[in-house]
């Protein structure tokens, strides 16, 4: 990498010669020849990105002595006389940087993506919940089902292609069919056994995501079944979501193993977790190569998926500091920077070749009042709170457009999100609301924040600001009490807040993973942490989750999200976009708010 | 003069000696473990009196209070403080660190892999320190208020005043962005293959095992993260070389040494060094420490996969096992480091080793 100079015309023109030449020798090693070798620059360059993964193999025996005669040719070309030797300069290190690229050292079809990757703790997909890890283990393993590109509203056949859901009176009865043909890496077919082995172990494993087949879903290990070698039954209980449990079967944890060889691995009852940390058995487009702890991951083409990625290669390098990503992709090192600012990604698109691609997440920003806090049990108050906030001011000025206005529990992406918005900053309206609550000269109270930057790129303090002075308009004085967020989340979780910002993202893509958690008290967290108990928001939001028809389950939410806009005691701020900057080759690149994209999609 | 003593006495001498160097070491070992008790007591202090719960930290928002009690029992959280401590060092003492909360791996075994990769930066550092610090020092006492002087004066103070992390963005951007000399971080080339692991570091283990390409490579990455983490310490010990080096220049021996007739690089370099050398050794015990210290930013910048990038994630999370065993190990090795130093400047000045 280092040694990159500017490239003269000249240069490319024998860089290109002697691409060729690499590519050439490596294909006779491998013994077959593409009829399409022309002598020009572009048809050698198409060449070697067709030919890299074939010729990789065969390439990396012999990419030491080509580096070493890449080498020794450029400490030759320096005793030559000083014109030749300006040139040389000039030359040898693309001439290198092309060796290297053909020898196997970076291939041209490799995707380099720079995140900070040092929250993976396991590639398990039974471990697996961090967002790195999520990253790469969604191109490693398949589900049964699974959401296409940035859409999480249609499922779409998987590893299975038909399923079916069955009211079997006391229990919800899931058909799951096979479909034909699918092999895993390791050249095993996919079989039922295999479905039922990788939904167990994460049962038996119980690690951090293994709440949502245990919790959610109420599956224990019994309640799955291999009917035969193409066929799996599931049964869950009445009060369980069998949707949800579909969109669950979508995420990392939903990733079919290969049962023979995790077990081939096993030591000491860990269902081959041991060896799945850095290893993969999956049938997604890419398999593990290796990962090495707060360095980097290697994906490879696997090359028994059904669909094949077009980049051989993807390697995700750990590069925390967002300023180093920054001008790694200035200089085009990295193809895709994943922890830019905004205001980084407003410099950096600026430069030639480089762009940027936005993502929806599913995070929702909001204010949580506290209704045993006084005068926030009344709930004219906290209509006055959320009518007196400038919303479109926050999205507008403070976000520069890094977000969407959004005010009902259900994010923007989910069945059932409610894109209603009543709520725009009305001064003379929220006066008249407190003063019908008896607080005409408005009240003191505490709004609890956490330090650092909130996602979309903005400071949690700059947040706090602006809301503290939208309320100072109708006279609530509110005092910023900013703290870490776990300290933060300590005290709400205990109902100690009064205001708290924060946000909140759905577990799995599915409207009962905020409507839950935001209706039900006695699910014990958001409703409980402002000790808001409504009986009848929780049971409608119950009976919503347990709908299966999903144009009946929409509707449900709509009225349900409705209610909750006025009644409950929220003030939810908006939706935040995450912003991507790339090479401006890098072709296919797209989102899922759910925290990870399909880079099998993705050439350059 | 103990010396000369053991001329006359040999036998008396060497007794008292080996007597006085002896409880010398021994005196320094007991202050290492005293150290090392206090760090302890203290990290784990701090670790556990903060009002945030490391189970809520860990868990995040989403975690049911069965969760929350269940990690708590996990690690031990859940019992008073003082049982938690002397679990702790019982713990210890069977070397076990305990369990990251963060990576979830065994705090030892974190240790292993990212405390090489500090100790190579380090080490570098202090090598770029050493070689740049101590001629320039001499250099300057020797050419006193004259341009060397004002030039290594200026070097000095612009390296003893700029923050670490300004240093290492400015030189990512002169060095990577501007002029494509040098590259932006990490310790090897995307795609190179490590080094065989025998020590953890990457220069050595090229040159153990003779690997020239992953030897030149590592080298290439080592020099700016080391010359802007050594900066500061270089400036330190130009500084304190020349100020001693000054005191040393007008000494009784050296002008009997010039008298003798002796050339002037050989009365500077055999006369007035070794003698200058020794208050600029101590600093360097101390300079090893602040290495330590500026590594966390160094290695943030440089994408550097160390013990600083280590301890920072694991703070930030609240991860009280890995912040424990990084003070413990940081604390070790400063120990370590100014033992050394001590060892080294008996070894330099009789007068210390014997006690008088």
């Amino acid at each position: 990498m280092q040694n990159k100079r500017k490239t003269t015309p000249r240069a490319l023109v024998l860089a290109g010669v002697l691409g060729i030449l690499i590519a050439a020798l490596a294909l006779a090693a491998c013994g077959g020849v593409p009829a399409n070798v022309q002598p020009t620059i572009q048809a050698a360059a198409q060449t070697a990105q067709a030919v890299a993964p074939t010729v990789q193999a065969a390439v990396t025996n012999i990419a030491p002595t080509v580096q070493a005669a890449a080498q020794t040719a450029q400490a030759q070309v320096t005793q030559l006389a000083p014109t030749v030797q300006a040139i040389a300069t000039t030359v040898a290190p693309t001439v290198a940087a092309v060796a290297t690229q053909a020898a196997g050292g970076q291939p041209s079809g490799t995707l380099t993506y720079a995140s900070n990757i040092d929250d993976i703790v396991s590639l398990d997909p039974a471990i697996a919940y961090e967002f790195s890890g999520v990253v790469t283990d969604h191109n490693v393993y398949e589900g049964l089902v699974q959401f296409i590109g940035s859409d999480l509203a249609n499922l779409k056949p998987a590893l299975a292609d038909k399923w079916d859901i069955k009211d079997a009176g006391d229990k919800w009865e899931l058909t799951f069919t096979l479909r034909d043909g699918a092999k895993f890496s390791t050249g095993n077919p996919v079989t039922a056994d295999d479905v039922v082995f990788s939904i167990q172990r994460a049962i038996a494993l119980n690690k951090s995501p293994a709440f949502l087949y245990i919790d959610i879903a109420k599956l224990t290990q019994d309640s799955v079944v291999a009917k035969d070698p193409k066929t799996v039954v599931i049964t869950m209980p009445k009060d369980a979501s069998p949707q949800a449990l579909l969109t669950i079967f979508t995420f990392t944890l939903g990733g079919i193993v290969d049962s023979k060889e995790a077990k081939a691995h096993e030591k000491d009852g860990d269902f081959g977790s041991g060896w799945l940390l850095d290893h993969s058995a999956g049938t997604g487009p890419y398999m593990i190569d290796h990962w090495t702890k707060d360095v980097e991951v290697l994906l490879k083409a696997n090359p028994n998926a059904s669909v094949q990625p077009k980049l051989a290669q993807v390697l995700i390098k750990h590069i925390p500091e967002s300023n180093n990503q920054q001008s790694q992709l200035e200089k085009g090192d990295v193809d895709v920077a994943q922890n830019l600012t905004p205001e980084q990604i407003g410099d950096v698109t600026k430069k030639p070749g480089v762009t940027f691609a936005k993502g929806n997440s599913l995070l929702l920003f909001y204010v949580g009042m506290n209704v045993t806090v006084k005068p926030l049990d009344n709930e004219k108050v906290r209509e006055a709170i959320r009518t007196v906030i400038d919303y479109d001011g926050i999205t507008k000025d403070l976000l520069s457009g890094n977000g969407t206005k959004w005010q009902t529990v259900i994010p923007n992406g989910l069945l059932g999100a409610n894109p209603d918005a009543p709520f725009q900053q009305d001064i003379e309206a929220a006066k008249a609301l407190l003063k019908e609550a008896g607080v005409e000269g408005g009240f003191e109270i505490e709004l609890g924040v956490p330090t650092g930057a909130a996602p979309g790129g903005v400071a949690w303090a700059d947040l706090a600001a602006k809301v503290q002075s939208d309320l100072d308009q109708v006279g609530i004085k509110a005092n910023i009490k900013q703290v870490a967020q776990a300290e933060l989340l300590t005290n709400y979780r205990a109902q100690k807040g009064q205001l708290t910002m924060i946000l909140w993202g759905p577990d799995f893509p599915d409207p009962d993973a905020n409507v839950g958690p935001w209706t039900d008290y006695a699910a014990k967290s958001i409703a409980y942490r402002n000790a808001w108990d409504d009986k009848d928001a929780a049971a409608q939001g119950r009976a919503a989750a347990l709908e299966t028809d999903p144009a009946k389950r929409a509707a449900a939410y709509k009225t349900l999200t409705d209610y909750i806009l006025h009644k409950g005691p929220y003030a939810v701020l908006y939706q935040p976009t995450q912003l991507f900057a790339l090479r401006d080759n890098v072709k296919g690149f797209e989102w899922n708010p759910m925290g990870y994209a399909d880079f099998w999609t993705i050439s350059k | 003069m103990p010396r000369r003593a053991a001329l006359v006495d040999s036998k008396a001498a060497r007794r008292i000696l080996g007597v006085n160097f002896g409880t010398f070491l021994l005196r320094r070992l007991i202050g290492i473990v005293g150290v090392l008790v206090g760090v302890s007591i203290i990290t784990f202090a701090i670790s556990h009196l903060v009002t945030t719960d490391p189970a809520v930290a860990a868990l995040g928002d989403h975690a049911t209070d069965e969760q929350i009690a269940q990690f708590r029992a996990e690690y031990g959280l859940d019992k008073p403080v003082l049982e938690q401590y002397v679990i702790y060092v019982q713990n210890l003492l069977r070397a076990d660190l305990g369990t990251s909360i963060r990576t979830r791996r065994p705090v030892a075994q974190d240790l292993i892999q990212f405390f090489p990769a500090t100790l190579e930066l380090s080490m570098a550092a202090l090598v770029i320190a050493l070689l740049i610090g101590i001629p320039a020092g001499i250099w300057s006492a020797v050419y006193r208020n004259r341009l060397p002087d004002h030039i290594v004066r200026v070097f000095a103070l612009v390296g003893g005043s700029l923050p670490i992390f300004w240093l290492g963005l400015i030189a990512v951007d002169v060095f990577y962005n501007d002029l494509s000399l040098l590259p932006a971080g990490g310790r090897l080339d995307d795609f190179l293959q490590p080094p065989q692991n025998i020590t953890g570091l990457f220069v050595l283990d090229s040159l153990l095992t003779g690997n020239m390409v992953t030897l030149q490579n590592s080298l290439w990455h080592l020099v700016l993260p080391a010359l802007v983490l050594g900066y500061f310490s270089t400036a330190v010990i130009a500084r304190m070389m020349r100020s001693s080096m000054l005191e040393v220049l007008h000494q009784d021996y050296m002008r009997t040494a010039r008298a003798k007739g002796l050339r002037e690089f050989g009365v500077i370099v055999g006369h007035g060094f070794r003698n200058a050398f020794i208050p600029t050794l101590t600093i360097i015990g101390i300079t090893f420490g602040s290495l330590l210290a500026g590594a966390v930013l160094t290695e943030t910048i440089f994408t550097w996969p160390g013990l600083g990038r280590y301890a920072t994630a694991s703070a930030i999370s609240l991860d009280f096992p890995a912040v424990m065993g990084v003070t413990l190990l940081a604390a070790f090795v400063y120990l370590l480091g100014n033992f050394v130093v001590d060892i080294a400047y008996a070894w330099l000045d009789p007068r210390i080793r014997h006690g008088s």
